[in-house]
Protein backbone atom coordinates (compact mmCIF):
# COMPACT_ATOMS: atom_id res chain seq x y z
CA UNK A 1 0.00 0.00 0.00
CA UNK A 2 0.97 3.63 -0.70
CA UNK A 3 1.95 5.64 2.51
CA UNK A 4 -0.84 7.21 4.49
CA UNK A 5 -0.22 10.68 3.07
CA UNK A 6 -0.35 9.36 -0.84
CA UNK A 7 -3.93 8.17 -0.55
CA UNK A 8 -7.06 10.20 -1.38
CA UNK A 9 -9.75 10.34 1.29
CA UNK A 10 -11.60 7.58 -0.57
CA UNK A 11 -8.45 5.22 -0.50
CA UNK A 12 -7.88 5.94 3.26
CA UNK A 13 -11.63 5.27 4.25
CA UNK A 14 -11.76 2.65 1.72
CA UNK A 15 -14.45 3.34 0.14
CA UNK A 16 -15.69 3.94 -3.66
CA UNK A 17 -15.68 7.24 -5.00
CA UNK A 18 -19.37 7.30 -5.38
CA UNK A 19 -20.24 6.15 -1.87
CA UNK A 20 -23.04 7.81 -0.09
CA UNK A 21 -23.15 10.14 3.35
CA UNK A 22 -24.52 6.71 4.74
CA UNK A 23 -21.50 4.33 3.82
CA UNK A 24 -18.66 7.55 4.40
CA UNK A 25 -20.16 7.62 7.54
CA UNK A 26 -20.08 3.89 8.11
CA UNK A 27 -16.52 3.72 7.19
CA UNK A 28 -15.30 6.13 9.28
CA UNK A 29 -17.00 4.79 12.44
CA UNK A 30 -14.86 1.67 11.22
CA UNK A 31 -11.61 3.22 11.04
CA UNK A 32 -12.18 4.57 14.12
CA UNK A 33 -12.56 1.38 15.76
CA UNK A 34 -9.43 0.46 14.12
CA UNK A 35 -7.02 3.32 14.98
CA UNK A 36 -8.47 5.61 18.07
CA UNK A 37 -6.20 5.65 21.14
CA UNK A 38 -7.73 2.70 22.86
CA UNK A 39 -8.33 0.46 20.47
CA UNK A 40 -7.62 -3.29 21.62
CA UNK A 41 -6.97 -4.07 18.12
CA UNK A 42 -4.48 -1.94 16.81
CA UNK A 43 -2.63 -1.58 20.90
CA UNK A 44 0.88 -1.35 20.36
CA UNK A 45 0.91 -0.87 16.79
CA UNK A 46 1.37 2.30 16.05
CA UNK A 47 4.24 4.82 18.05
CA UNK A 48 1.82 7.78 19.78
CA UNK A 49 2.81 9.86 16.21
CA UNK A 50 1.77 7.73 13.99
CA UNK A 51 -1.67 7.22 15.19
CA UNK A 52 -2.37 10.86 15.43
CA UNK A 53 -1.51 11.21 12.21
CA UNK A 54 -3.69 8.46 10.80
CA UNK A 55 -6.57 9.82 12.93
CA UNK A 56 -5.79 13.39 12.21
CA UNK A 57 -5.99 12.47 8.37
CA UNK A 58 -8.93 9.90 8.92
CA UNK A 59 -11.30 13.04 10.51
CA UNK A 60 -9.93 15.28 7.45
CA UNK A 61 -11.07 12.59 5.07
CA UNK A 62 -14.49 12.48 7.18
CA UNK A 63 -15.17 15.55 7.51
CA UNK A 64 -14.66 16.54 3.95
CA UNK A 65 -16.61 14.29 2.28
CA UNK A 66 -19.61 14.42 4.73
CA UNK A 67 -19.69 18.14 3.46
CA UNK A 68 -21.11 18.58 0.20
CA UNK A 69 -19.70 21.43 -0.97
CA UNK A 70 -16.13 20.53 0.52
CA UNK A 71 -16.68 17.57 -1.45
CA UNK A 72 -17.49 18.97 -4.84
CA UNK A 73 -14.29 21.33 -4.57
CA UNK A 74 -12.15 17.83 -3.39
CA UNK A 75 -13.34 15.88 -6.08
CA UNK A 76 -12.68 18.81 -8.83
CA UNK A 77 -9.36 18.89 -7.16
CA UNK A 78 -8.77 15.06 -7.30
CA UNK A 79 -10.24 15.28 -11.30
CA UNK A 80 -7.36 18.12 -12.07
CA UNK A 81 -5.06 15.57 -10.70
CA UNK A 82 -6.18 13.19 -13.04
CA UNK A 83 -6.65 10.21 -10.31
CA UNK A 84 -10.69 10.49 -10.67
CA UNK A 85 -12.76 10.80 -13.38
CA UNK A 86 -15.81 12.22 -13.57
CA UNK A 87 -18.30 10.24 -13.97
CA UNK A 88 -17.14 8.47 -11.15
CA UNK A 89 -18.40 11.42 -8.74
CA UNK A 90 -20.78 11.45 -6.53
CA UNK A 91 -24.12 11.80 -8.42
CA UNK A 92 -26.10 12.38 -4.67
CA UNK A 93 -30.10 11.86 -5.34
CA UNK A 94 -29.57 11.40 -8.90
CA UNK A 95 -28.21 8.44 -9.11
CA UNK A 96 -29.86 5.95 -10.20
CA UNK A 97 -31.51 2.90 -7.93
CA UNK A 98 -31.58 -0.23 -10.13
CA UNK A 99 -32.82 -3.33 -8.90
CA UNK A 100 -30.85 -6.02 -8.27
CA UNK A 101 -31.06 -9.13 -10.39
CA UNK A 102 -32.11 -12.33 -8.67
CA UNK A 103 -28.94 -14.15 -8.14
CA UNK A 104 -27.11 -10.94 -6.75
CA UNK A 105 -29.84 -10.64 -4.05
CA UNK A 106 -28.42 -11.71 -0.63
CA UNK A 107 -29.25 -14.82 0.49
CA UNK A 108 -30.03 -15.91 -3.53
CA UNK A 109 -26.39 -17.05 -4.07
CA UNK A 110 -25.72 -19.30 -0.77
CA UNK A 111 -29.49 -21.10 -1.74
CA UNK A 112 -27.95 -21.27 -4.90
CA UNK A 113 -25.09 -23.49 -3.73
CA UNK A 114 -26.98 -25.28 -1.34
CA UNK A 115 -29.12 -26.28 -4.14
CA UNK A 116 -26.44 -27.31 -6.79
CA UNK A 117 -24.65 -29.15 -3.60
CA UNK A 118 -27.83 -31.53 -2.66
CA UNK A 119 -28.35 -32.07 -6.70
CA UNK A 120 -25.26 -33.64 -6.54
CA UNK A 121 -25.79 -35.73 -3.97
CA UNK A 122 -29.23 -36.91 -5.12
CA UNK A 123 -27.38 -37.99 -8.30
CA UNK A 124 -25.05 -39.60 -6.54
CA UNK A 125 -27.52 -41.85 -3.83
CA UNK A 126 -29.19 -44.96 -4.29
CA UNK A 127 -31.52 -44.67 -1.74
CA UNK A 128 -32.95 -41.42 -3.15
CA UNK A 129 -32.94 -42.36 -6.95
CA UNK A 130 -34.89 -45.73 -6.13
CA UNK A 131 -37.53 -43.49 -4.56
CA UNK A 132 -37.48 -41.07 -7.67
CA UNK A 133 -38.06 -44.08 -9.91
CA UNK A 134 -41.70 -44.44 -8.82
CA UNK A 135 -44.09 -43.28 -10.98
CA UNK A 136 -46.16 -41.23 -7.65
CA UNK A 137 -44.42 -39.37 -5.39
CA UNK A 138 -46.05 -39.51 -1.03
CA UNK A 139 -45.59 -36.84 1.18
CA UNK A 140 -43.40 -39.14 3.28
CA UNK A 141 -41.33 -40.53 -0.17
CA UNK A 142 -39.99 -36.60 -0.22
CA UNK A 143 -39.68 -36.75 3.80
CA UNK A 144 -37.46 -39.69 3.52
CA UNK A 145 -35.42 -37.84 0.91
CA UNK A 146 -35.30 -35.03 2.80
CA UNK A 147 -34.02 -36.53 6.10
CA UNK A 148 -31.53 -38.20 3.36
CA UNK A 149 -30.44 -35.06 2.91
CA UNK A 150 -30.69 -33.49 5.94
CA UNK A 151 -32.06 -30.30 5.04
CA UNK A 152 -35.02 -29.53 8.02
CA UNK A 153 -37.86 -27.94 7.56
CA UNK A 154 -37.67 -24.64 9.16
CA UNK A 155 -34.79 -24.08 6.20
CA UNK A 156 -36.93 -24.61 3.49
CA UNK A 157 -39.34 -22.61 5.54
CA UNK A 158 -37.26 -19.80 5.91
CA UNK A 159 -35.48 -19.96 2.31
CA UNK A 160 -39.04 -20.14 0.13
CA UNK A 161 -41.05 -18.22 2.62
CA UNK A 162 -43.76 -21.15 2.82
CA UNK A 163 -45.14 -21.64 6.37
CA UNK A 164 -43.94 -24.63 8.46
CA UNK A 165 -47.60 -25.86 8.49
CA UNK A 166 -47.70 -25.93 4.67
CA UNK A 167 -44.91 -28.26 4.21
CA UNK A 168 -45.89 -30.50 6.91
CA UNK A 169 -48.71 -31.13 5.32
CA UNK A 170 -47.33 -31.84 2.58
CA UNK A 171 -45.01 -34.46 3.62
CA UNK A 172 -48.15 -36.18 5.51
CA UNK A 173 -50.27 -35.89 2.19
CA UNK A 174 -52.72 -33.46 4.34
CA UNK A 175 -53.89 -32.02 1.18
CA UNK A 176 -57.24 -30.15 2.82
CA UNK A 177 -54.91 -28.21 4.37
CA UNK A 178 -53.94 -26.22 1.24
CA UNK A 179 -55.56 -23.15 0.48
CA UNK A 180 -55.93 -24.61 -2.76
CA UNK A 181 -54.89 -27.12 -5.23
CA UNK A 182 -52.99 -24.10 -7.04
CA UNK A 183 -51.18 -23.08 -4.18
CA UNK A 184 -50.13 -26.89 -2.80
CA UNK A 185 -48.42 -27.15 -6.33
CA UNK A 186 -46.51 -24.01 -5.82
CA UNK A 187 -45.79 -25.04 -2.30
CA UNK A 188 -44.68 -28.82 -3.89
CA UNK A 189 -42.57 -27.52 -6.27
CA UNK A 190 -40.69 -24.77 -4.16
CA UNK A 191 -39.73 -27.73 -1.79
CA UNK A 192 -38.55 -29.74 -4.42
CA UNK A 193 -36.56 -27.31 -5.95
CA UNK A 194 -35.23 -26.11 -2.20
CA UNK A 195 -33.67 -29.56 -1.88
CA UNK A 196 -32.16 -29.88 -5.63
CA UNK A 197 -34.88 -32.13 -7.12
CA UNK A 198 -36.76 -31.32 -10.37
CA UNK A 199 -39.63 -29.49 -9.36
CA UNK A 200 -42.25 -29.54 -12.16
CA UNK A 201 -41.63 -33.84 -12.60
CA UNK A 202 -41.99 -33.75 -8.82
CA UNK A 203 -45.12 -32.13 -8.53
CA UNK A 204 -46.64 -33.83 -11.24
CA UNK A 205 -46.12 -36.89 -10.02
CA UNK A 206 -47.12 -35.63 -6.54
CA UNK A 207 -50.06 -34.39 -7.70
CA UNK A 208 -51.10 -37.63 -9.79
CA UNK A 209 -51.21 -39.75 -6.70
CA UNK A 210 -53.56 -37.08 -4.88
CA UNK A 211 -55.84 -37.50 -7.43
CA UNK A 212 -55.65 -40.77 -7.07
CA UNK B 1 4.92 -33.57 1.45
CA UNK B 2 3.55 -32.90 5.11
CA UNK B 3 1.59 -29.66 5.59
CA UNK B 4 3.34 -27.96 8.59
CA UNK B 5 1.82 -25.81 10.37
CA UNK B 6 4.05 -23.48 13.26
CA UNK B 7 1.81 -22.12 16.09
CA UNK B 8 3.17 -19.56 17.99
CA UNK B 9 2.06 -16.52 19.87
CA UNK B 10 4.81 -14.67 21.16
CA UNK B 11 3.11 -14.52 24.88
CA UNK B 12 3.03 -17.55 27.33
CA UNK B 13 -0.86 -18.71 28.75
CA UNK B 14 -2.93 -17.70 25.27
CA UNK B 15 -3.59 -21.73 24.42
CA UNK B 16 -0.93 -22.57 22.26
CA UNK B 17 -0.62 -26.31 23.49
CA UNK B 18 -3.84 -26.36 24.04
CA UNK B 19 -4.77 -25.54 20.39
CA UNK B 20 -1.89 -27.81 19.43
CA UNK B 21 -3.05 -30.60 21.09
CA UNK B 22 -6.31 -30.54 20.27
CA UNK B 23 -6.41 -29.77 16.53
CA UNK B 24 -4.20 -32.60 16.60
CA UNK B 25 -6.73 -34.75 17.98
CA UNK B 26 -9.32 -33.41 15.37
CA UNK B 27 -6.96 -34.14 12.49
CA UNK B 28 -6.25 -37.57 13.73
CA UNK B 29 -9.81 -38.33 14.05
CA UNK B 30 -10.69 -37.08 10.50
CA UNK B 31 -7.84 -39.66 9.53
CA UNK B 32 -5.19 -37.82 8.77
CA UNK B 33 -1.39 -39.36 9.91
CA UNK B 34 -0.91 -36.48 12.53
CA UNK B 35 2.27 -35.59 14.17
CA UNK B 36 2.78 -33.15 17.29
CA UNK B 37 6.42 -31.38 18.05
CA UNK B 38 6.68 -29.90 21.21
CA UNK B 39 9.36 -27.43 20.00
CA UNK B 40 8.66 -25.18 23.17
CA UNK B 41 12.62 -26.40 23.68
CA UNK B 42 12.41 -23.90 26.76
CA UNK B 43 8.84 -25.09 28.39
CA UNK B 44 7.44 -28.35 26.64
CA UNK B 45 4.53 -29.28 27.86
CA UNK B 46 2.39 -30.57 25.07
CA UNK B 47 2.63 -34.36 26.26
CA UNK B 48 0.71 -33.06 29.38
CA UNK B 49 -1.65 -31.57 27.35
CA UNK B 50 -2.53 -34.70 25.04
CA UNK B 51 -2.09 -37.27 28.41
CA UNK B 52 1.41 -38.19 28.50
CA UNK B 53 2.78 -37.81 31.46
CA UNK B 54 6.11 -39.56 31.08
CA UNK B 55 7.19 -39.92 27.51
CA UNK B 56 10.20 -42.17 27.71
CA UNK B 57 11.87 -40.29 24.54
CA UNK B 58 12.05 -36.84 23.49
CA UNK B 59 13.68 -34.15 20.70
CA UNK B 60 16.74 -33.57 22.62
CA UNK B 61 17.67 -37.60 21.91
CA UNK B 62 17.60 -36.49 18.85
CA UNK B 63 19.58 -33.45 19.29
CA UNK B 64 22.15 -35.29 21.85
CA UNK B 65 22.22 -37.86 19.17
CA UNK B 66 21.46 -40.50 21.23
CA UNK B 67 18.93 -42.08 18.55
CA UNK B 68 19.92 -41.41 14.88
CA UNK B 69 17.29 -39.93 13.47
CA UNK B 70 14.28 -37.93 14.16
CA UNK B 71 11.60 -40.22 13.25
CA UNK B 72 12.85 -42.49 16.40
CA UNK B 73 11.75 -39.88 19.13
CA UNK B 74 8.64 -40.05 18.01
CA UNK B 75 5.82 -41.54 19.93
CA UNK B 76 2.32 -43.73 19.68
CA UNK B 77 -0.67 -41.89 21.28
CA UNK B 78 -3.17 -43.93 21.87
CA UNK B 79 -5.30 -42.11 19.79
CA UNK B 80 -4.94 -44.03 16.11
CA UNK B 81 -2.79 -42.01 13.94
CA UNK B 82 -1.98 -39.55 16.31
CA UNK B 83 2.12 -39.27 16.72
CA UNK B 84 4.09 -36.77 19.47
CA UNK B 85 7.86 -35.72 19.62
CA UNK B 86 7.75 -34.45 22.95
CA UNK B 87 10.00 -31.76 24.27
CA UNK B 88 10.09 -33.13 28.08
CA UNK B 89 13.36 -33.69 29.42
CA UNK B 90 15.05 -31.55 27.19
CA UNK B 91 18.15 -30.22 29.05
CA UNK B 92 17.46 -27.02 30.45
CA UNK B 93 19.87 -24.90 28.66
CA UNK B 94 18.49 -26.37 25.66
CA UNK B 95 16.47 -23.34 24.52
CA UNK B 96 19.13 -22.03 22.57
CA UNK B 97 19.76 -24.03 20.02
CA UNK B 98 23.43 -24.06 17.86
CA UNK B 99 22.46 -23.03 14.73
CA UNK B 100 23.81 -26.57 13.71
CA UNK B 101 21.76 -28.46 15.43
CA UNK B 102 18.82 -26.28 14.39
CA UNK B 103 19.03 -26.53 10.77
CA UNK B 104 19.54 -30.75 11.22
CA UNK B 105 16.21 -30.44 13.45
CA UNK B 106 14.51 -27.98 11.02
CA UNK B 107 15.28 -30.26 7.69
CA UNK B 108 14.84 -33.71 9.53
CA UNK B 109 11.03 -32.06 10.14
CA UNK B 110 10.37 -31.58 6.83
CA UNK B 111 11.46 -34.65 5.81
CA UNK B 112 9.00 -36.93 8.39
CA UNK B 113 6.25 -38.58 6.26
CA UNK B 114 3.14 -37.38 8.13
CA UNK B 115 -0.06 -35.50 6.51
CA UNK B 116 0.01 -32.75 9.20
CA UNK B 117 2.85 -31.90 11.51
CA UNK B 118 1.80 -29.24 13.86
CA UNK B 119 4.96 -27.45 15.66
CA UNK B 120 4.02 -25.95 19.38
CA UNK B 121 6.61 -22.99 19.59
CA UNK B 122 7.91 -21.23 22.26
CA UNK B 123 7.13 -17.71 23.28
CA UNK B 124 8.98 -14.71 22.66
CA UNK B 125 10.61 -13.83 19.64
CA UNK B 126 13.86 -16.07 19.59
CA UNK B 127 15.39 -16.68 16.61
CA UNK B 128 14.76 -20.64 17.63
CA UNK B 129 10.82 -19.45 16.78
CA UNK B 130 10.97 -17.40 14.31
CA UNK B 131 13.16 -19.98 12.13
CA UNK B 132 10.79 -22.69 13.18
CA UNK B 133 8.20 -20.14 11.56
CA UNK B 134 9.85 -20.02 8.61
CA UNK B 135 10.15 -23.14 8.20
CA UNK B 136 6.41 -23.78 6.63
CA UNK B 137 4.54 -21.01 4.14
CA UNK B 138 1.30 -21.04 6.87
CA UNK B 139 1.78 -19.81 10.89
CA UNK B 140 -0.89 -19.80 12.90
CA UNK B 141 -0.72 -17.63 15.65
CA UNK B 142 -2.93 -18.20 18.60
CA UNK B 143 -3.79 -14.37 20.53
CA UNK B 144 -6.23 -13.50 23.27
CA UNK B 145 -8.23 -10.47 23.25
CA UNK B 146 -5.75 -8.61 26.00
CA UNK B 147 -3.72 -5.87 25.37
CA UNK B 148 -0.12 -7.94 26.61
CA UNK B 149 -1.28 -10.40 24.22
CA UNK B 150 -1.84 -8.54 21.29
CA UNK B 151 1.04 -6.86 21.74
CA UNK B 152 3.48 -9.67 21.25
CA UNK B 153 1.71 -11.12 18.29
CA UNK B 154 2.19 -7.71 16.48
CA UNK B 155 5.78 -8.00 17.68
CA UNK B 156 5.93 -11.45 16.51
CA UNK B 157 3.93 -10.81 13.20
CA UNK B 158 6.81 -8.83 12.30
CA UNK B 159 9.82 -10.48 13.46
CA UNK B 160 8.90 -13.60 11.48
CA UNK B 161 8.19 -11.54 8.54
CA UNK B 162 11.41 -9.64 8.41
CA UNK B 163 13.05 -12.88 8.91
CA UNK B 164 11.09 -13.77 6.06
CA UNK B 165 11.92 -10.50 4.05
CA UNK B 166 15.70 -11.26 4.74
CA UNK B 167 15.80 -14.82 3.80
CA UNK B 168 14.51 -13.76 0.17
CA UNK B 169 16.68 -11.15 -0.02
CA UNK B 170 19.78 -13.24 0.85
CA UNK B 171 19.07 -14.65 -2.70
CA UNK B 172 22.28 -14.39 -4.97
CA UNK B 173 19.43 -12.94 -7.58
CA UNK B 174 18.30 -10.13 -5.18
CA UNK B 175 21.48 -9.37 -3.43
CA UNK B 176 22.41 -6.24 -5.67
CA UNK B 177 19.26 -5.06 -5.30
CA UNK B 178 18.92 -5.49 -1.55
CA UNK B 179 21.91 -3.80 -0.98
CA UNK B 180 21.08 -0.32 -3.06
CA UNK B 181 17.25 -0.68 -1.33
CA UNK B 182 19.53 -0.45 1.91
CA UNK B 183 21.48 2.10 1.37
CA UNK B 184 18.31 3.84 -0.06
CA UNK B 185 16.18 3.35 2.85
CA UNK B 186 18.73 1.54 5.75
CA UNK B 187 15.49 0.68 8.31
CA UNK B 188 12.62 0.14 5.42
CA UNK B 189 13.12 -4.06 6.37
CA UNK B 190 12.42 -3.58 9.53
CA UNK B 191 9.87 -0.60 10.05
CA UNK B 192 7.85 -0.63 6.89
CA UNK B 193 8.19 -3.71 4.79
CA UNK B 194 5.17 -2.69 3.32
CA UNK B 195 6.80 0.44 1.48
CA UNK B 196 10.22 -1.61 0.87
CA UNK B 197 8.14 -3.92 -1.72
CA UNK B 198 7.07 -0.48 -3.41
CA UNK B 199 10.67 1.00 -2.83
CA UNK B 200 12.39 -2.97 -4.59
CA UNK B 201 9.36 -2.78 -7.91
CA UNK B 202 10.40 1.32 -8.32
CA UNK B 203 14.54 0.13 -8.94
CA UNK B 204 13.76 -2.66 -10.69
CA UNK B 205 9.97 -4.01 -11.67
CA UNK B 206 10.71 -7.28 -12.80
CA UNK B 207 12.85 -8.44 -9.52
CA UNK B 208 10.73 -6.33 -7.47
CA UNK B 209 7.22 -8.31 -8.54
CA UNK B 210 9.21 -11.38 -8.52
CA UNK B 211 10.00 -10.69 -4.56
CA UNK B 212 6.57 -9.69 -3.94
CA UNK B 213 5.35 -12.57 -5.60
CA UNK B 214 7.57 -14.56 -3.13
CA UNK B 215 6.62 -12.93 -0.39
CA UNK B 216 2.68 -12.78 -0.90
CA UNK B 217 2.95 -17.00 -0.81
CA UNK B 218 3.60 -16.51 2.59
CA UNK B 219 0.53 -16.29 4.60
CA UNK B 220 -0.08 -15.91 8.40
CA UNK B 221 -3.28 -17.63 10.53
CA UNK B 222 -4.69 -16.00 13.54
CA UNK B 223 -6.75 -17.68 16.41
CA UNK B 224 -8.35 -15.66 18.85
CA UNK B 225 -8.25 -17.84 22.15
CA UNK B 226 -10.40 -17.26 25.25
CA UNK B 227 -13.07 -14.94 23.98
CA UNK B 228 -15.58 -14.15 26.52
CA UNK B 229 -18.87 -12.99 26.08
CA UNK B 230 -18.54 -9.77 26.99
CA UNK B 231 -15.39 -9.30 24.28
CA UNK B 232 -15.56 -7.59 21.54
CA UNK B 233 -15.78 -11.10 18.55
CA UNK B 234 -14.38 -8.57 16.21
CA UNK B 235 -11.48 -8.07 17.37
CA UNK B 236 -9.91 -10.46 15.38
CA UNK B 237 -10.55 -9.66 12.17
CA UNK B 238 -9.46 -5.89 13.24
CA UNK B 239 -6.26 -7.16 14.16
CA UNK B 240 -5.66 -9.04 10.65
CA UNK B 241 -6.75 -5.77 8.63
CA UNK B 242 -4.07 -3.85 10.38
CA UNK B 243 -1.67 -6.29 9.82
CA UNK B 244 -2.82 -6.75 5.76
CA UNK B 245 -3.09 -2.93 5.60
CA UNK B 246 0.56 -1.54 7.34
CA UNK B 247 3.09 -4.16 6.61
CA UNK B 248 1.11 -5.38 3.25
CA UNK B 249 1.19 -9.14 4.44
CA UNK B 250 -1.60 -11.53 4.03
CA UNK B 251 -3.12 -12.70 7.26
CA UNK B 252 -6.15 -14.96 7.21
CA UNK B 253 -8.88 -14.94 10.55
CA UNK B 254 -9.72 -18.15 11.36
CA UNK B 255 -12.17 -17.21 14.10
CA UNK B 256 -12.74 -16.95 17.79
CA UNK B 257 -12.60 -19.74 20.36
CA UNK B 258 -14.94 -19.43 23.46
CA UNK B 259 -13.44 -19.05 26.82
CA UNK B 260 -14.28 -22.41 28.50
CA UNK B 261 -13.28 -23.02 32.48
CA UNK B 262 -13.73 -26.51 31.43
CA UNK B 263 -10.61 -26.28 29.66
CA UNK B 264 -8.49 -25.71 32.78
CA UNK B 265 -10.47 -28.58 34.40
CA UNK B 266 -9.68 -30.92 30.99
CA UNK B 267 -5.63 -30.09 31.17
CA UNK B 268 -5.51 -30.82 35.42
CA UNK B 269 -6.87 -33.70 34.81
CA UNK B 270 -4.64 -34.30 32.00
CA UNK B 271 -7.26 -35.35 29.09
CA UNK B 272 -8.18 -33.88 26.17
CA UNK B 273 -10.47 -31.12 26.23
CA UNK B 274 -12.15 -32.04 22.57
CA UNK B 275 -12.86 -35.75 23.45
CA UNK B 276 -13.84 -35.22 27.06
CA UNK B 277 -16.21 -31.81 26.08
CA UNK B 278 -16.65 -32.40 22.21
CA UNK B 279 -20.03 -31.00 22.57
CA UNK B 280 -18.94 -27.83 24.33
CA UNK B 281 -18.95 -24.32 22.94
CA UNK B 282 -14.96 -24.52 22.73
CA UNK B 283 -15.25 -27.90 20.93
CA UNK B 284 -17.86 -26.58 18.04
CA UNK B 285 -15.28 -23.72 17.80
CA UNK B 286 -12.25 -25.67 17.64
CA UNK B 287 -13.74 -28.01 14.52
CA UNK B 288 -15.41 -24.75 12.50
CA UNK B 289 -11.48 -23.30 12.89
CA UNK B 290 -9.84 -26.58 11.61
CA UNK B 291 -12.38 -25.76 8.71
CA UNK B 292 -10.93 -22.75 7.96
CA UNK B 293 -7.45 -24.35 7.80
CA UNK B 294 -8.27 -27.05 5.64
CA UNK B 295 -11.18 -26.08 3.63
CA UNK B 296 -12.25 -29.21 4.49
CA UNK B 297 -16.25 -29.69 4.09
CA UNK B 298 -19.14 -30.10 6.18
CA UNK B 299 -19.68 -33.17 6.26
CA UNK B 300 -15.78 -34.56 7.58
CA UNK B 301 -16.54 -32.29 9.88
CA UNK B 302 -20.10 -32.93 11.37
CA UNK B 303 -19.25 -36.68 11.71
CA UNK B 304 -16.87 -36.11 14.03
Amino acid sequence: MKKIDALTFYELLEIASDASPFEIHHAYKEMFQLYHEDSLASYSFFSREEREEILAKVNEAYSTLMDEKKRSQYDQYLIEQGVLEEEMQYQGDRKKLSLMPLAKRPGADTALRIRERLKMVVSSNAMIQEILAHDALSGSDLKKIRDELGVSLEEIAETVKVRMTYLRAIEEDQFEKAPSRIFLKGFVRAYAQYIGLDADMVASRYLKRMNN
Amino acid sequence: MPHIWPIGGGKGGTGKSFFTGNIGILLARLGFKTLLIDADLGGPNLHTIVGLPNPAISLSDFLNKRVATLQETVLQMPIHNLFLISGAKNKLDIANLAHEQKTKTLRAISKLAYDYILLDLGTGTSFNTIDFFTLSDSGIFVCIPEPTSIENVYRLVRSVYVRKIRQVLKNERFRSLAEKAEARDEDAIIHHPEYLLDMLKEMDPEEGSNIERILKAFQFKLVLNQVRRQDNPKIGALICRIVEKHLGLKIQFLGNVSFDDRVHEAVCRRESFVEKYSYSQAALDLRLVLKGITGMIDQQVAAL
